[in-house]
């Protein structure tokens, strides 16, 4: 696993009830009993952690789907990441 | 029940008041929802900056000079100017003095969610970013959030019970509902309740942006497309008079306040669970001596959120039954946005408007209905039908519910 891969585990964790130590990429966020006030906390703790925006929005469904397993939301970060290192490489 | 009802003082609005998206005052607003018009657009009163919501029910080109009749009050903030105005409009239709002749025998009951929020965010962001040495002398009036009732107080020369309400979505309706007591039980004869809301500021955005149920293209209740609600600004103002002291003046009766019922999920902050909306709606029911057969018009809460309208749409069956399918439910906000604290009196308005009119506002948006969501939302076009009776839901974050009904004038 890489760092950010390591970093949002742990923030998935810290807002478990019983955070558990077998957490892969293949974890559905349903298993880990996440509800919907918690993954708007936990959205919050990516941006602050990675200093990113992502425009997550908990009535889409298209977009909650890419909050369905720990896999799917790193590939989100890591675009949201890679698309505002972009954004600020043309500004300079 | 029939005791309940001769025995108690029975309660009537004789002034209405409205400032939304869709009309500054309530021949405009009403016209509005008539005609399906949506007062949801691209913000323009403030710059977007990065936001990622760029929608919003904003009030444009209000101008506190011309269109807020006290001088104390355009010194207040925006949301307070919202209440003078609809104050206003609703003081003068009631044909009330001014001040009012029996100073203690009226309340101002002015609700809002959030108060002077604007306000805040403009004097913190002097201090903090600009570096300013003073904030302006009446920043503290204009924060308070009870500076709207006193203001309304002042105006008429109100002396009795003077304060605000604040319930989240359900403050305006809980300030309603409040009015309505005060009168039955004889501590006041008139009652100017309601409430105001004016948050639509860059940082208020952010903060319901954080919340995640904001749509970035539209407020669609009971739609299977829905991706969240839409917030709006205005303010909501009835005036409420005990019936045999309307009559003795010969003033305007648009209808009786027949029910009030209130209760509280107790449970979660956001998720909203069927038992709160179902026991308020069924009080409000009771209160009133109605059976839910006796209901023509349902205003729904309808925020367009995935959970609300769903869970709303399962109150409702378990309230109404098998004429669930038969009521006419609509979600004003469609049109409107979302008033936030000020969305309960807007709305009782358009329920007593909708029997004044025979006319049943539409829900907007509503094209691709959810299958979850299988009533009768008056999709789209407003029509004509005579209605008799009609109720207001409101409900809120933390899992506040109020709900009213009004019935016709009294024979």
């Amino acid at each position: 696993m890489d760092e950010t891969t390591v970093k949002i585990i742990d923030i998935l964790k810290k807002h478990m009830k019983e955070p558990r130590d077998d957490i892969t990429t293949e974890t559905a966020l349903a298993d880990l009993k996440i509800e919907s006030i918690d993954l708007a906390m936990i959205v919050f703790e990516l941006e602050d952690t990675f200093g990113i925006e992502i425009p997550y929005n908990a009535n889409d469904t298209e977009e909650a789907a890419a909050f369905k397993s720990v896999g799917s939301v790193v590939d989100r970060v890591k675009q949201v990441i890679a698309a505002s290192a972009q954004k600020a490489a043309a500004k300079a | 029940m029939t005791d309940k009802l001769t025995a108690r003082r029975r309660v009537v609005v004789t002034g209405m008041g409205a400032v939304t998206p869709v009309g500054l005052d309530v021949e405009e607003f009403w016209a509005s929802l008539k005609a399906g018009r949506c007062g949801i657009g691209k913000i323009e009163n403030f710059p977007l900056e990065d936001l990622y919501i760029h929608i919003a029910g904003e009030i444009k080109g209000f101008n506190p000079e011309k269109h807020v009749k006290s001088r104390k009050t355009q010194y207040g903030d925006r949301y307070s100017w919202f209440a003078g105005r609809a104050a206003d409009e609703a003081w003068t239709q009631a044909r009330l003095p001014v001040p009012f002749d029996k100073p203690y025998r009226a309340a101002s009951i002015i609700g809002s969610g959030a108060g002077g929020f604007s306000t805040t965010e403009n004097a913190y962001r002097d201090l903090f970013i600009h570096h300013k040495k003073a904030t302006n002398p009446l920043t503290l009036l204009r924060i308070i959030g009870s500076s709207a009732s006193a203001h309304v107080g002042i105006e008429y020369g109100i002396k009795g019970p003077t304060f605000a309400t604040c319930s989240a979505c359900s403050t305006a309706t809980h300030a309603i509902g409040i009015g309505l007591d005060y009168i039955r039980n004889g501590l006041v004869d008139v009652a100017v309740t309601g409430a105001s809301e004016a948050v639509l500021t860059y940082g208020s955005m952010r903060v319901w942006q954080a919340m995640r149920v904001l749509s970035p293209d539209g407020l669609r209740p009971f739609s299977k497309t829905r991706n969240g609600t839409a917030l709006a600004e205005g303010a909501g103002v009835l005036v409420l008079e005990e019936l045999e002291h309307a009559r003795a003046r010969g003033a305007p009766i648009f209808a009786e306040v027949l029910g009030y019922g209130m209760s509280s999920d107790s449970k979660d902050m956001v998720n909203p669970d069927v038992e709160g909306p179902r026991s308020a709606m069924q009080f409000a029911l009771d209160d009133a001596g109605l059976a839910p057969t006796a209901i023509d018009y349902l205003n729904a809460h309808g925020t367009a959120t995935t959970l609300n309208d769903v869970n709303e749409t399962n109150a409702i069956k378990m309230v109404f039954g098998e004429h669930a399918r038969k009521l006419a439910i609509s979600s004003t906000k469609s049109m409107t946005g979302h008033l936030l604290g000020a969305c309960g009196a807007v709305e009782a308005i358009a329920c007593i408007k909708a029997m004044q009119d025979g006319f049943l506002p539409p829900t907007i948006n509503l094209t691709e209905p959810d299958p979850k969501c299988d009533l009768d939302y008056v999709p789209n076009v407003g029509r004509a039908q005579k209605i008799r009776y009609t109720m207001s839901n409101s409900f809120a974050f933390g899992g506040l519910n109020a709900v009213l009904v009004f019935g016709p004038p009294p024979a």
